[in-house]
């Protein structure tokens, strides 16, 4: 019988996710499966609720990334509603979404997914000279003297010396999969220290417009701050200066520190092509130079690919009933038509019903149901999101800057354009996206410079605010590209009050078990052929699942007193 | 003037998960007209955002639900070395919990000059249901200490 390998769970994640892999010869992975282990009800809280709300709510469900939630739901809100936001609130959301993204792809990269190629352990060997020389050879980074080195892995000996490694506990050092000389690793260990430094003030962007970081304020019709270049209490001259230098900074760190760093990990490991998996990228698009209904004007378009087809790109329409459709044949809830009939999110239900083994339990039962995730299909196709799937999109449209960027990083790697479909090629999509979302942070200042400047101070629109002047009934659809992946909220007003409200995350798609067709998700299909060089210490999984960014969100978990929790590796 | 923040940590739509949210919206509130050097943070569940919070002040006093080794349903406050080593919240950004954040202060030198947690078992983490009775009686205590805490780092 074939080795059965499980591992939960996966560690360095906001959330609970278990995969299941079957080893074939070799340890290679035959077959896999995800399966999200908590239940998200959130659509039940906001049932009855006021649909102004729903965004302070709905920005709580995740750990991450607040304001994508925020986003999406005033949207969702402003469309049911047929409202129009002004031009200062479009310009301002559209900075804070580049802002979010640039901080969120950096912390990922850095501080999610470096230790999966990055081993910490082996950079205490690492000779500060040599790693002076490589560093000055592959960014002009001022940071990168011998001594800059030499300091940071004596301080390094230390934190490994006092038994408390914290942050670098859970790593697999030492493992065969690790590739990286040891210089290498004390340049990626510097710069994962400097990023944790530098990720505070980017996100200081967010205080200014949101009023407060973490949980920054939105509002249905437009945002909450106030515009006023003369006055103290409001966004004036001085606090837009702060906010373009802050701008600049993260520029050149993307361009100076991240994208360097990213080239010179990639470079030794061109041979680990594994992990492409669906070849099926689906996005809805982002940052509206127009109004958010006017997708032309999306600077992230929206479109879909099947196949890895990139010639053809498929028109995309998440209002259709039935392009977007989630089923819930493999999942813990039922369905009053039928659990394989997938539902368009308007028609959507929320039916919670554990049928799984009860725990302790050894192996989930993957022939039914094993997942508290549901299975959102698009035209019956499973789907890939986030930056991979955008990046490609963008490539397979001709788009100017990402086309440049995608070449310049093949080009360095000395690499084809199919090495982009793998675990690699998605790590390095979310690089060459951080760098064009840093460019947007200027865009939208420059802006939102220029609108100010013609005497425009208005951020809300409020004509539409109260509820006497809304139809009785109206559904509406809202949806933004989170750092990991394409997000949509459905909503359905009665009478002043939420009737109904669906939510499908990006990590739905991505980590989506199989539907009544049999088809694998987008996890459980990158898994597939990867060769493990120690089934007892998964890194080749965790690099795969990690690549993906994966969010299962709704952090319910309180504070252990009683050590820490840790990943389980079972092999039978 | 010492700078004090004091975090709301928890998630307020799963029941006594939300007492630090709560309990530092009710010490604001109780606070009135405090110095600015004392900021009140709704950190809710986020971990990588909160660093700077933890690293800019000399005194960071933290609420927040926990699951203490000897169970007994009382207000627990621990200072500074008191804080158990391995400390473990499984609910931020990436992992990225209060011992993990103290632990990035550290590599930093950032580390507050004083570090004051103050916690309550929770009674139920039902979706949705607002804080417990059982929580609902600690939490005026649990303010009111961290009241005296406030008062006595401003007054000394």
């Amino acid at each position: 019988m074939a080795k059965k390998i499980v591992v939960d769970p996966i560690p360095r994640i906001e959330g609970h996710l278990r995969i299941e892999a079957k080893l074939g010869e070799n340890n290679v992975i035959e077959d896999a499966f995800s399966s999200g282990t908590m239940w998200r009800g959130i659509e039940i809280i906001l049932k009855g609720r006021d649909p102004r709300d729903a965004w302070a709510i709905t920005e709580r469900i995740c750990g991450v990334c607040t304001t994508v939630h925020a986003l999406a739901s005033v949207r969702c809100v402003e469309d049911a509603l047929g409202m129009e936001v002004p031009r200062n609130a479009r310009i301002i959301r559209n900075l804070m979404n580049a802002t979010q993204q640039t901080q969120d792809h950096l912390v990922h990269f850095y501080h999610l997914h470096a230790l999966d190629w990055v081993d910490v352990v082996s950079a205490l060997k690492a000779d500060p000279k040599t790693a002076s020389s490589i560093a000055q050879s592959i960014s002009p980074w001022p940071k990168s003297s011998p001594g800059y080195f030499k300091d940071l892995q004596q301080k390094l000996v230390g934190f490994v010396e006092s038994g408390q490694l914290g942050i670098f506990s859970n790593g697999y050092w030492g493992h065969p999969a690790y590739k990286l000389p040891p210089e290498v690793n004390l340049i990626a260990v510097a710069h994962y220290l400097e990023a944790l430094d530098f990720q505070k003030e980017i996100i200081k962007i967010h205080t200014v417009f949101g009023g407060k970081n973490p949980h920054p304020n939105y509002l249905v019709g437009g945002m909450a701050c106030a515009i006023d270049p003369n006055r103290n209490t409001a966004i004036n001259i001085e606090t837009l200066s702060m906010v373009k230098k802050i701008i600049e900074d993260t520029k050149t760190f993307i361009e100076q520190v991240y994208i360097p760093d990213l080239i010179a990990i990639a470079g030794f490991y061109k041979d680990w092509l594994y992990g492409g998996g669906l070849g099926n990228y689906l996005c809805y698009g982002d940052f509206p130079e127009k109004s958010i209904d006017d997708a032309a004007s999306l600077l992230w378009p929206r479109g879909a690919i099947l196949n890895k087809d990139l010639s053809t790109i498929h028109d995309v329409d998440p209002r259709d009933l039935s392009q977007v459709t989630e089923e819930v044949s493999h999942s813990w809830y039922t369905y009053s038509n039928g659990d394989d009939k997938g539902l368009h999110p308007w028609e959507g239900e929320t039916n919670p019903a554990y049928s799984g083994p009860k725990p302790p339990f050894e192996y989930l039962d993957t022939d039914n149901k094993y997942s508290w995730l549901k299975t959102p299909r698009w035209k019956n196709n499973p789907m890939e999101v986030g930056p991979l799937a955008r990046v490609l999109l963008a490539y397979a449209k001709g788009d100017a800057m990402i086309t440049e960027t995608v070449n310049m990083v093949l080009k360095k790697l000395n690499v084809g354009a199919e090495a982009l479909f793998s675990t690699l090629g998605r790590t390095a999509a979310r690089g060459i996206e951080c760098l064009q979302t840093a460019g947007f942070m200027m865009h939208y200042y420059d802006q939102l410079v220029d609108n100010i400047k013609t005497g425009d101070l208005q951020t809300a629109n409020t004509k539409l605010w109260d509820p006497s002047r809304w139809p009785k009934e109206a559904k509406g659809f809202g949806y933004t590209e989170a750092p990991r992946g394409a997000l949509g909220h459905w909503i359905h007003i009665k009478d002043g009050k939420i009737e109904d409200y669906q939510i499908v995350v990006p990590s739905t798609w991505n980590a989506s078990p199989r539907d009544a067709d049999g088809n694998a998700g987008a996890y459980e299909s990158a898994l597939r052929g990867t060769p493990m060089a120690d089934p007892e210490l998964p890194l080749e999984i965790l690099r795969t699942v990690h690549s993906f960014d994966p969010c299962l969100a709704c952090a319910s978990h309180v504070f252990d007193m009683n050590g820490k929790e840790i990943t389980k590796v079972t092999i039978t | 003037m010492k700078k004090i923040n004091v975090i709301g940590l928890g998630n307020v739509l799963f029941g006594d998960e939300g007492f630090g949210v709560e309990a530092v919206r009710r010490l604001e509130k109780q606070c009135g007209d405090i110095p600015d050097s004392v900021r009140f943070i709704d950190g809710g569940t986020q971990g990588l955002n909160l660093l700077d919070y933890i690293e800019s002040a000399d005194t960071v006093m933290v609420f927040d639900a926990i699951i203490p080794t000897e169970y007994e349903r009382k207000v627990y406050i621990y200072e500074n070395d008191d804080l158990p080593a391995f400390i473990h919240r499984k609910m931020s950004s990436h992992q990225m919990g209060l011992s993990e954040l103290l632990s990035v202060a550290k590599l930093h030198g950032k580390v507050p000059e004083k570090l004051i947690l103050i916690g309550v078992p929770p009674h139920t983490l039902e979706l949705g249901c607002g804080i417990s009775r059982e929580v609902e009686a600690l939490l005026e205590e649990a303010v009111k200490e961290g009241k005296q805490i406030i008062d006595s780092v401003l007054s000394g």
